[in-house]
């Protein structure tokens, strides 16, 4: 490993492209192969060292990018963000356990907190001192968020929560959860809404995992019972929960893990090298169908990066993203998931005499395969995101 | 279009485009190659010295998407690289000024043969063939050639064989490379305008057709078809726009994934915005078969399935170089 001060970190004048670069060779000479998904040396990383490894992204200037200086980021552009993201997706290393916290409560901290709550939480979420989970979904709220029930009641200069949320993310690691929660009845859909930053230690949360079908415990049920929260603890203003849930949306589908078309081409490489290491399989990659089918997935991988790069574009030429994110959402989904399935059928052909390379291959995207099934149901489904193209994007009436 | 391009954006070219296509109708192909000429779209490419505009080609990428939305049949997407690429010759200044037109042949050698289907050249002057060794352009007179109008019969293909003829000129391997990715790119687009005129016109049909007491348009089942095709087109769209700014030994591998992704994905739109027009969409005079026909054609000389297994392949083998 290099020692850090090899790696002279380009200053803000210095454009994506020296950024790019920079991430390119720190990255590459910093993530220890026991973390690389396409590694022989693989094995799952503890949180703790997921942790290490993203503090330390974020101290080089990895991460937290576009976020302004006076609350720990670089104060850079999303076009420095999109360049380091690039080689984030091209490298085969862990997943975010801060997603949540840097991606969606921090840019909407950033949009509707007041400067206290700003000091408080946005260093903490980059320097991964602390996590967020998003309390959104209810047993009776999915699809349709606005009729969630979790209810907010004011008590003195405190509010009480009272409610249950569903398929919570992270919950069992997290310190703090971004609760949606409504003031009034059911009645009032999207009105009278009201978002909190919640300590997860609070009195009167309980947690209950929930086993998911690629056998893990990522996600939990979230019980609230007579959770007592300072008014401090609220952001943004009353009625104001529904925005702020629309823009932690659309910043989920069209921003949030930006690296996915690159981590995809990364995937690929893996299987196609898993066949290459192998003689037994190396004849199957020059079959017309296999070559078709890879075809496929390379094209559908860069029309994914043709809308990502785009949105970034009209992002950093001020137009708002809105209802675009949903596009993304979209094709990334339906893409990985098709993907994920030609690749499960082709792992399918390697058998434990077979090199450990196509063996780390099999364990790799028989994983993918079987996570990438909630691809087109979490961060809003694929019925949902279609309503919203049909709605807000071709615009067609009803009546 | 004699304005200075710092001033101008491409997608103000398309505007233009669209307000030219639009005045050439009921006029042969001669005429509507001079309008097209005169408003400078053949040009935008090549050299200011040569009479072009010198414009990088996202100028030219709205002005195709225009003729595809408007189901323009005159080979435009060939004619703009084309006259970019000839520049110079005795040819390129036809070709730029809309006084001969030209079609384009991606040409497969059987027992030493080159012979291969233009999308539409019945009214060709020129044909420039692509064979192992690059582009090479050809009097059509010279050539064999035979009119196929079972897919369109009144914008016929046309199956062209280079046998015994000699070309007028040969490309080199560096202008036939530059020459290749932006007739991909090109086309690309303009496949994507076929869409977004089918799509444009699918949607409006619907907000006006009333079933069931309602407009078609409040079913959710008929909301989806469109709201897929409408992602499918911008997907390509964006796909063909990022391509666009590749460089390097990038770009051709980019055109072709580009066109491969606007042909396969531009068949379920077109194929979408037929079925969506219900008994109507299965007539002639609704006309959007013309944009399913000029898909198909297009597809039939290269292939959808070919470019995406030379993008596999291609992939698979930069997988081994860097391995
Ligand atoms: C892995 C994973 C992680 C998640 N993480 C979080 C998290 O951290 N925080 C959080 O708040 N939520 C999270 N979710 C929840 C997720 O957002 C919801 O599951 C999702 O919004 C769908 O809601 P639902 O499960 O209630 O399904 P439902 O809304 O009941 O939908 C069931 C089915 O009906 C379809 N459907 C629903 N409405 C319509 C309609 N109008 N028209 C046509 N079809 C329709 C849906 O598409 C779906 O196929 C997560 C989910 C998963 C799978």
């Amino acid at each position: 490993m290099k020692q850090e001060e090899n790696f002279a970190r380009p200053d803000a004048a210095s454009g994506p492209g020296a950024y790019r670069q920079y991430a390119r060779e720190w990255l590459h000479s910093h993530l220890p192969a026991h973390m690389r998904a396409d590694s022989v040396d693989y094995r799952t990383p503890s949180l703790d060292e997921c942790r290490d490894w993203e503090a330390r992204m974020y101290q080089v200037g990895l991460a937290g990018m576009t976020w302004p200086t006076a609350y720990g980021g670089h104060g850079l552009s999303l076009r420095e963000h999109l360049a380091v993201n690039k080689e984030v997706g091209a490298l085969a290393m862990p997943e975010s356990v801060s997603s949540i916290g840097k991606e969606l409560a921090g840019p909407i901290i950033m949009a509707v907190g007041t400067e206290a709550q700003k000091q408080a939480f946005l260093p903490a979420i980059l320097e991964m001192r602390e996590y967020w989970c998003q309390g959104f979904s209810e047993p009776e709220a999915g699809s349709d968020l606005a009729r969630l029930r979790t209810k907010a009641t004011p008590d003195g200069d405190d509010w009480l929560i009272q409610g249950q949320k569903i398929w919570t993310s992270g919950a069992a690691k997290a310190h703090y959860c971004l609760l949606l929660t409504r003031t009034g009845t059911v009645a009032d859909k999207h009105r009278g809404l009201l978002m909190f930053a919640v300590p997860m230690d609070t009195p009167g949360i309980r947690v209950v995992p929930i086993r998911s079908i690629d056998n893990k415990q990522s996600f939990a049920e979230v019980f609230f019972d007579q959770v007592r929260v300072p008014d401090s603890a609220r952001l943004g203003a009353a009625d104001e929960g529904w925005s702020a849930a629309i823009r932690v949306l659309s910043i989920e589908r069209a921003t949030n893990r930006m690296y996915r078309a690159w981590r995809f081409e990364c995937e690929l490489r893996q299987l196609v090298r898993a066949y290459q290491s192998e003689p037994a399989l190396r004849g199957r990659l020059q079959e017309p169908g296999l070559r078709q089918a890879v075809g496929q997935v390379v094209s559908q991988i860069d029309g994914l990066k043709g809308l990502v790069e785009r949105s970034v574009e009209q992002l950093q030429a001020g137009e708002p993203i809105g209802a675009r994110g949903s596009l993304t959402k979209l094709y990334w989904s339906e893409c990985h998931q098709a993907f994920a399935s030609l690749a499960l059928s082709m792992v399918a052909d390697i058998n434990p005499g077979h090199s450990a390379l196509a063996q780390r291959a099999k364990a790799h995207f028989t994983q993918a395969y079987l996570f990438s099934r909630a691809e087109s149901i979490y961060a809003g489904t694929t019925e949902v995101q279609l309503d919203v193209i049909a709605q807000r994007i071709q615009q067609l009436t009803k009546d | 279009m004699t304005m200075q391009s710092e001033e101008l954006q491409p997608e103000e070219f398309g505007q233009a485009a669209q307000a030219v296509i639009a005045a050439l109708q009921g006029q042969g192909p001669a005429e509507a190659a001079a309008a097209m000429a005169d408003a400078g779209l053949f040009g935008i490419c090549a050299d200011e010295a040569q009479g072009g505009l010198g414009l990088p080609l996202a100028f030219a990428m709205p002005v195709v998407r225009v003729a595809g939305q408007m189901q323009l049949s005159y080979p435009l997407p060939e004619q703009i690289p084309a006259s970019k690429a000839l520049q110079g010759t005795e040819a390129g200044g036809q070709l730029l000024r809309g006084e001969k037109s030209l079609c384009v042949v991606m040409a497969a050698q059987a027992a030493g043969d080159w012979s291969g289907v233009a999308r539409n050249g019945l009214q060709a002057d020129y044909v420039l063939v692509q064979t192992d060794a690059g582009f090479a352009l050809y009097d059509k007179a010279a050539l064999r050639c035979q009119a196929e109008e079972m897919l369109d019969p009144e914008v016929p293909q046309l199956w062209v064989s280079t046998t015994g003829a000699t070309p007028l000129l040969t490309l080199d391997a560096e202008q036939s490379q530059a020459f290749c990715a932006d007739i991909k790119l090109l086309w690309a687009e303009y496949v994507n305008g076929l869409c977004a005129g089918a799509l444009e016109r699918t949607a409006d049909y619907l907000q006006a057709r009333v079933q069931f007491g309602r407009p078609l348009s409040a079913k959710q089942a008929v909301r989806h078809h469109l709201a897929r095709m409408r992602l499918l087109l911008e997907a390509s769209s964006a796909q063909a726009w990022r391509a666009q700014r590749a460089d390097g030994c990038d770009a051709p591998r980019e055109a072709d994934s580009a066109l491969a992704a606007a042909l396969s994905q531009g068949a379920w739109v077109l194929e979408k915005a037929i079925h969506l027009h219900g008994g109507m969409g299965f007539t002639w005079e609704l006309g959007l078969h013309r944009s399913l026909r000029e898909h198909k054609k297009l597809d039939a000389c290269l292939g959808a399935g070919a470019l995406m297994r030379a993008v596999g392949a291609d992939f698979i083998d930069r997988c081994e170089v860097t391995q």
